[in-house]
C-alpha cells in the first residue's frame, strides 16, 4: 500500500512565518507523491496545532506525518506522542527543522522559503519510507549517585534519600560541603555558612539512604538511562574510618606542614589532616604527598600517639562498582586564577586577595581568627573592593558570575562592621536581582560604603603622590563623574570570576555531556529543562551548570532530584528502538563489526556464523551499518534507502 | 538574487554536536549562508561513503561531514570510525576528480555554533569560487555495495 | 536657552560607517579612561569622548580628542573589544575634515600633502642621508627592500639611527636594497585624522612597491611596521614586512651577526606602543640585546604588554606637550631611578620623544639609543 503523507507547516507565530512563506511550503509539499494532506498553522505545538496533526490522521488517513517547525531536539517527543494518541505508531513520524537550520539564521526571505521547501522535500522522502517501531522498556535501577557534596549535591541527595530513594554520593574532597563550607556569611541575610551548611552535611552523611564516598572520584561509567554501571575509586586514607575515633591527637602530633588548600594557602595544615574543623566524615586522612612517612620512610608520630590504632600504612586505592539508575552531577565551580590578572596586582601585591581569601580571613576558624588583618598583621584603614575582575569581560570571561556584586556588598558590610576601614566598591553595574538583594544594597548605602561606578583600570605600588606613598593605588574613572580617581587603600578584595572546574571537559566525557561555550555543562534546555542534559537519566545540580548564588544552587539540586525521581518511581523507561538488526541471510561472518561497536552490543552465532545484535545494548549510533562490508546490517530508522531518499530529494526540487 | 553562483552543501552530521551546534546558531540568531542543507544521522558513524558520493551524483556541489570532536563523541568514538574513513574517501574522490575543497571534515561541538557559521560560510565561499559541479557518473555509484570495500574499518 | 543635550544620532552613524564601527560595544566601565596613561599626569576622558560619540552629543571635538597618543593600551584592556584607537581616529578625521585641525597639524599634514614627508623635507632629498650608502639601490634582485622612515630622511638624529641600522644589517649579511621613490607610510597622519591623505600615501607605495616587485619589506619604524602589516593589504600592500629587530633577531639566531667588541653600560629597554601592543613583538630586541656582549639590560617596571607610551604616536610627535606632561620625562626619569645610564628603544618617534626628555631634564650623561646603535657598536669595523 502506497504511504499517505500528511505535512504540517509551522508559523511558530513569526518565529518562521516572518522569514519563510509558510504557506508556499505547504502548497509545494501538496504537489509531492505521497503528499495527501498539508496545511499550515500558527503554533503547531499548541493543543490545537496537535488536535490539527491528530485529526488529520484519522479524517485523511494520513500514515506518515511531517511537521516542519522547530528542532526534533525541541518537539520531536511532542509530536510523536501526538501520532501516538491518534493511533499511530511514532516512529512514522518524521520532522523537518525550519527555524534553527532556517527562519533563524537566514535574512534573504526568498532564498530561506526555498530551502525551507528543500527540508521539507527531504523530510517527506525519508517519512515515506519509515517503518513502525516498537519501543521497549527497561526497569529502572532505584538508585541515584549524586557526583559531588557541595550544598546543591548536598540537596539533591537529600530530598532523593527522604523520598525513599538509595543514594550513591562521591566527594573528591576528603569531606563534603565544597565552596559553601568556606564561606563565612551569606548575603543578604549575613547567617553563618557554617551554621546552615553543617546540620545538611550532618544529615546527608548520616542519612539511611545514603553511602557516601570521600575522597572517592567516579572513573568510568558505562549503561544507559535506568541502568548506569559506574565505577568510583576510592582514594587510599590510610585511616580506617571504622576504628578511629576521631580524637584528633594525630592532627596535633604530626610534626609535618604543609599549605592548606582549605585555607586557600593563607596558611598551613598538617600532613595528616581534616579539611576543616567540622568536616563530615570528621575522620582525618593521610596526605600522601607531604607525609614524611611516605616521603622519607620514616616519622610514624602520629600512629604512636593514635590509642585505637587506626592508621593503615599498607592502604590502597578501592573500586566499587554502583548499578544507579540516574545520575546528578553536581560537581561545582572554580574561581578565575587570580595570579592571571596582572593589571590588579594579585601575586605582585601581597594585600591584594581574592574574595574567597577573603572569606577565610573573616572566619573565626580561619587563619586570622575572623579578623580581617593585612599580611603585615595591622587592620587596614582603606580598603577597595574591585567588581567584575576577570568576568564580563572578553579578555577572560564574557559572562557575568552573577554573585560577585552581591558577595562584595557582603564584604563591605564585614568591613565597616568589623574594621573602622573605609571602604571603595568600584563596579560596573550593580546586579542585586534577588529576594532581599536590593534591599541589601541599600541597607550598605546607609553604612557609609563608598560605591564609585568604573571598572578600576589597575592597582599600582607606584605612588604619584606622599599620601600613596607605601599604600595600594587604586585607577579608576569615576564614569559618571567623568573623573578618573587614584584611590589609595591598605588592602584591595579582588572579586574574581565564576569559572569552570578545570577538568569539566573530561567529566562532560564521562557522564556523556556536553559543554556551553562558556565552558560550564550544557542543559537540555536552557529555560525549560535547565537540569537536564542530552543524554537521559543525567542530571545537573549548582554551578557545574553555570554561576549560582546559594539559593539558586539548592532550588536548581531539589529539581534535578525531582526530575530523577520522577524516573526512578516510574520504575521503567522506554529506551531507543532505533536500534541496528543484523539481516541474517546477507552477513558473511566476518566480524568486522564485532571490533566496531562501543557497546560490545554484537555478539556471534556460533553455529549460524552470523553477527547478532542485543537491542538492549545497542544505542543505535549506526557506526556498524556504515561499516558493514556486506551491507547486512540495518540501522533502523536511519536506513541506507531511507538517507539515500533523503540526498536524492534533496535535489529533487 | 543575481546570477552569482549558488552552491548546494550537503551537510551529513550527528544529532549530538553538530546538528545541535547548528542549533545553538540559530537560537543565537547568527546568520549565514543559506547554501547549507542539514542531513541528520545520530552519528557521524553512521555516514556511508556511498551517501557523499549519492550526493554529489544528485547535484551537490559540496559536502561537508560534521561531529562531535574527537573525544567527545555521544557513542564514545563512533566520530574516530568517521576520522578514519575520511582520508579514503578523499582519495577516492579525487580520483573521480572531484576537487578536495568540495568535501570537508569538521568537528564541530553543541556549543560551537560560531564554528557552524564559520565554517558554512568558508565553504559555500570556496565552492563557489570552483564553480558547479555537474558530476554525471551517476551509474558508477548506484550499487551502494560495490563500495564496500573502501568503508571497511 | 534650552540646557537639554539634544542626540543627533548622524554622528553615530557617521562615525561608524567611516571606520569606527566597534562605537556601539561601549558599556562604559571606564576602563579604557582608568588605564589611559594621560590620567597620570594630566586629565583625559577617552570614555568620555566615545560616550557622547554615541548618542551623538558635542564636546568630544574638543583639545581633548588630539591628545589620544594612539597607544592602544586602552583598546588591550577593554572588555568589549571596542576598538577605541580606530574611534579616535574616525572622529579626527570627521572633525579634521570639518576644519578644525589643530594649528601644529595643519602644518605637518600640509608637508605630507606636498612633500610626502611630515618632516618638511624636500622630497629630492628623501634618499640624500644615504649618499654613501652601504647597500645598493632595490632594483628586484635582492631579498628585500628598505623602506626609509621619513623621520630617519629628514631628521638629523633619526638619519644617524639610520645609518647604523644599515650597517648593521650589512654585517649581518641581510640582502637588501633601498627603495626610491617612496612617500610617509602615512601611520601617524591617518592617526591624526588624515585618511584621505593616508590613501594617497598608501597608493602611491603600494604602485611604487609592487611597481619595482617588492616581495619582503624590512622597516625602520614600528609605525611602518604596523601599517603595512595590517592596513596595507586590503590596499594592494601585500608584503612580507619585517621590522629591523626581527631581522637582526633571525640573524643572531641562526649565528649570523658577530658581536665581539663589549658594550660597556646598563641599558633598559623601553618598548615602543607600535612594536609591542600593536604588533606583538616583544622578544625580538630583547633578544638582539641580550646577545650584546658586555651589556647589562634592564627592565621597566612597566614592561611588555603594560608598557608606558613614549607620547609620540597618532600625530602626538608634532604637538607641544608641557615637560611635565611628557610620558617620556617618566619614563626617563623612573630608567635613572633604575640605575641605567642607556635608554634603548627601536622606533624613531621613541628615539625624538626621549632625546627631547632628556634636554629638557638636563640628563646629558643618558645616552639614548636605537636597539641598531647599540648592535653596531658591538660589530667589529
Amino acid at each position: 500500500m502506497e504511504p499517505r503523507v500528511g505535512v504540517f507547516v509551522c508559523h511558530c507565530g513569526t518565529n518562521i512565518a516572518g522569514v519563510v512563506d509558510v504557506a508556499r511550503v505547504a502548497e509545494a509539499a501538496r504537489t509531492w507523491a505521497n503528499v495527501v494532506h498539508a496545511e499550515d498553522y500558527k503554533f503547531m505545538c499548541s493543543d490545537p496545532g496537535q488536535a490539527m496533526v491528530k485529526q488529520a490522521i484519522l479524517r485523511h488517513k494520513i500514515d506518515r506525518v511531517v511537521v516542519a517547525a522547530c528542532s526534533p531536539r525541541m518537539h520531536e517527543a511532542t509530536f510523536r506522542k501526538a501520532c501516538a494518541e491518534a493511533g499511530l505508531n511514532p516512529y512514522l513520524f518524521e520532522m523537518a527543522n525550519i527555524r534553527e537550520h532556517c527562519s533563524w539564521v537566514h535574512e534573504d526571505k526568498q532564498a530561506a522559503t526555498l530551502k525551507a521547501i528543500d527540508i521539507v522535500r527531504m523530510a517527506v522522502a525519508k517519512a515515506r519510507l519509515l517503518e513502525p517501531l516498537e519501543t521497549r522498556s527497561v526497569k529502572v535501577e532505584p538508585k541515584a549517585l549524586v557526583v559531588g557534596g557541595g550544598v546543591a549535591g548536598i540537596q539533591a541527595a537529600l530530598n532523593l534519600a527522604n523520598a525513599g530513594i538509595k543514594v550513591v554520593m562521591v566527594e573528591r574532597q576528603q569531606s563534603i560541603g565544597g565552596r559553601m563550607a568556606q564561606l563565612d556569611k551569606t548575603f543578604p541575610t549575613l547567617d553563618c555558612s557554617a551554621c546552615i551548611l553543617t546540620p545538611k552535611m550532618v544529615q546527608v552523611a548520616q542519612h539511611p539512604n545514603v553511602t557516601l564516598y570521600t575522597c572517592a572520584e567516579v572513573e568510568e561509567v558505562s549503561g544507559y538511562v535506568g541502568n548506569f554501571d559506574v565505577t568510583i575509586r576510592r582514594k587510599a586514607t590510610y585511616v580506617d574510618p571504622d576504628v578511629c575515633t576521631a580524637c584528633g591527637i594525630c592532627l596535633e602530633k604530626c610534626p609535618k606542614k604543609t599549605t592548606s588548600e582549605f585555607e586557600e594557602g593563607l596558611t598551613t595544615r598538617k600532613a595528616v589532616y581534616r579539611l576543616f574543623p567540622q568536616a563530615v566524615p570528621g575522620k582525618p586522612v593521610v596526605d600522601r604527598e607531604s607525609c614524611t612517612y611516605f616521603v622519607n620512610g620514616k616519622c610514624k608520630v602520629c600512629e604512636r600517639f593514635c590509642e585505637p590504632k587506626a592508621f593503615r600504612w599498607d592502604d590502597t586505592d578501592k573500586v566499587v562498582h554502583e548499578r544507579v539508575g540516574a545520575i546528578l552531577v553536581a560537581t561545582g565551580y572554580d574561581l578565575y586564577d587570580a595570579s592571571a590578572l596582572g593589571q590588579w596586582g594579585y601575586g605582585r601585591f601581597p594585600d591584594v586577595i581574592t574574595g574567597i581569601e577573603f572569606e577565610r580571613l573573616n572566619n573565626a576558624t580561619g587563619p586570622t581568627g575572623g579578623r580581617i588583618l593585612k599580611k603585615d598583621g595591622t587592620e587596614p584603614k582603606s580598603v577597595a573592593i574591585l567588581h567584575c575582575v576577570g568576568s564580563r569581560d572578553r579578555n577572560y570571561k564574557e559572562y557575568c558570575s552573577r554573585v560577585c556584586c552581591m558577595y562584595s556588598l557582603k564584604f563591605a558590610h564585614l568591613l565597616r562592621e568589623k574594621t573602622a576601614a573605609t571602604v571603595w566598591n568600584f563596579y560596573i553595574d550593580m546586579r542585586c536581582f534577588g529576594k532581599g538583594y536590593e534591599e541589601f544594597y541599600n541597607r550598605l548605602l546607609h553604612e557609609g560604603v563608598k560605591f564609585v561606578r568604573g571598572k578600576a583600570a589597575y592597582v599600582t605600588d607606584q605612588p604619584a603622590n606622599d599620601d600613596e606613598k607605601g599604600r595600594l593605588v587604586v585607577s579608576a574613572e569615576a564614569t559618571t563623574l567623568g573623573e578618573v580617581l587614584r584611590v589609595p587603600v591598605d588592602m584591595v578584595i579582588l572579586a574574581s570570576a565564576v569559572t569552570p572546574q578545570p577538568d569539566a571537559p573530561a567529566v562532560a566525557r564521562r557522564f556523556g555531556m556536553s559543554l556551553s561555550p562558556d565552558g560550564f555543562f550544557m542543559e537540555k534546555h536552557p529555560k525549560l529543562e535547565p537540569f537536564s542534559t542530552a543524554t537521559d537519566g543525567v542530571y545537573l545540580a549548582g554551578a557545574c551548570q553555570g554561576p549560582k548564588d546559594i539559593p539558586d544552587a539548592v532550588a536548581h539540586g531539589a529539581a534535578a532530584a525531582s526530575t530523577a525521581m520522577a524516573l526512578i518511581s516510574r520504575g521503567e523507561v522506554e529506551v531507543e528502538a532505533a536500534t541496528a538488526q543484523v539481516t541474517e541471510g546477507a552477513c558473511s561472518g566476518c566480524k568486522v563489526c564485532q571490533d566496531i561497536c562501543p557497546y560490545a552490543a554484537i555478539g556471534f552465532d556460533g553455529p549460524k556464523k552470523v553477527a547478532t545484535i542485543n537491542p538492549s545494548l545497542c544505542k543505535g549510533c549506526g557506526t556498524c551499518v556504515a561499516t558493514c562490508p556486506s551491507s547486512a546490517i540495518v540501522g533502523r530508522h536511519f536506513t541506507d534507502q531511507q538517507v539515500l531518499a533523503q540526498i536524492s530529494a534533496l535535489f529533487a526540487g | 538574487m543575481s546570477d552569482r553562483f549558488e552552491p548546494v552543501i550537503a551537510v551529513l552530521c550527528c544529532n549530538w554536536c553538530t546538528y545541535a551546534g547548528a542549533d545553538l546558531a540559530g537560537t543565537a540568531r547568527m546568520k549565514y549562508a543559506p547554501n547549507v542543507r542539514l542531513l541528520r544521522v545520530m552519528c557521524s558513524g553512521r555516514i556511508d561513503p556511498a551517501f557523499v558520493l549519492r550526493a554529489f551524483a544528485e547535484g551537490a556541489d559540496g559536502v561537508l561531514i560534521a561531529g562531535c570532536h574527537p573525544g567527545d563523541c555521544h557513542y564514545i568514538n563512533g566520530n574516530l570510525k568517521t576520522m578514519r574513513r575520511f582520508p579514503q574517501l578523499k582519495t577516492m574522490l579525487a580520483q573521480f576528480g572531484i576537487e578536495p575543497a568540495r568535501v570537508r571534515l569538521e568537528w564541530i561541538s553543541a556549543s560551537e555554533g560560531d564554528v557552524f557559521v564559520k565554517v558554512a560560510n568558508e565553504m559555500t565561499g570556496q565552492v563557489r569560487a570552483l564553480g558547479p559541479l555537474n558530476w554525471k557518473v551517476r551509474a558508477a555509484v548506484e550499487p551502494v555495495s560495490g563500495l564496500a570495500e573502501h568503508h571497511a574499518g | 536657552m534650552s540646557t537639554y543635550a539634544v542626540p543627533m544620532l548622524e554622528v553615530p552613524d557617521l562615525i561608524k560607517e567611516s571606520g569606527g564601527d566597534t562605537l556601539d560595544l561601549c558599556y562604559q566601565c571606564g576602563t579604557c579612561s582608568g588605564t589611559c596613561p594621560w590620567n597620570v599626569v594630566r586629565d583625559f576622558r577617552v570614555r568620555n569622548i566615545i560616550t557622547r560619540a554615541q548618542v551623538g552629543l558635542e564636546g568630544y571635538e574638543g583639545e581633548d580628542l588630539w591628545l589620544c597618543a594612539t597607544c592602544n593600551a586602552c583598546v588591550d584592556r577593554c572588555p568589549r573589544g571596542v576598538e577605541i584607537v580606530d574611534l579616535v581616529r574616525t572622529i579626527r578625521m570627521i572633525i579634521g575634515e570639518s576644519g578644525s585641525l589643530p594649528k601644529t597639524l595643519r602644518a605637518v599634514m600640509g608637508s605630507v600633502q606636498s612633500n610626502g614627508n611630515p618632516w618638511s623635507g624636500d622630497p629630492a632629498a628623501r634618499t640624500a642621508w644615504l649618499k654613501d650608502a652601504p647597500v645598493p639601490r632595490f632594483d628586484g634582485s635582492q631579498d628585500a627592500a628598505y623602506f626609509t622612515c621619513c623621520s630617519q630622511a629628514y631628521d638629523a638624529r633619526n638619519a644617524r639611527v639610520g645609518r647604523a641600522t644599515l650597517a648593521v644589517l650589512k654585517a649581518a649579511g641581510v640582502d637588501l636594497g633601498l627603495l626610491e621613490g617612496e612617500k610617509c607610510c602615512g601611520d601617524a597622519v591617518r592617526k591624526a585624522g588624515g585618511e584621505s591623505l593616508f590613501q594617497g600615501l598608501a597608493a602611491t607605495n603600494v604602485g611604487v612597491m609592487n611597481g619595482l616587485g617588492v616581495k619582503k619589506v624590512v622597516v625602520p619604524s614600528p609605525h611602518c611596521l604596523s601599517t603595512f602589516s595590517k592596513e596595507y593589504p586590503a590596499l594592494g600592500g601585500r608584503w612580507d614586512v619585517q621590522h629591523v629587530v626581527q631581522v637582526l633577531a633571525d640573524r643572531v639566531k641562526a649565528g649570523k651577526l658577530a658581536m665581539t667588541k663589549q658594550v660597556a653600560g646598563t641599558a633598559i629597554y623601553h618598548d615602543p606602543c607600535y612594536l609591542g601592543r600593536h604588533t606583538g613583538v616583544y622578544d625580538a630586541p630583547r633578544e638582539v640585546l641580550g646577545a650584546v656582549p658586555g651589556l647589562k639590560l634592564l627592565e621597566f617596571a612597566r614592561n611588555r604588554e603594560d608598557a608606558v607610551c613614549c607620547g609620540g604616536g597618532g600625530g602626538r610627535l608634532w604637538m607641544e606637550t608641557p615637560v611635565e606632561e611628557r610620558f617620556a620625562v617618566g619614563r626617563l626619569r623612573e630608567a635613572v631611578a633604575r640605575g641605567a645610564d642607556t635608554v634603548v628603544t627601536a622606533c624613531p618617534y621613541c628615539i625624538s620623544m626621549f632625546e627631547d626628555a632628556k634636554t629638557a631634564l638636563g640628563m646629558d650623561s643618558m645616552r639614548i639609543a636605537d636597539v641598531t646603535e647599540i648592535v653596531a657598536d658591538a660589530v667589529e669595523g
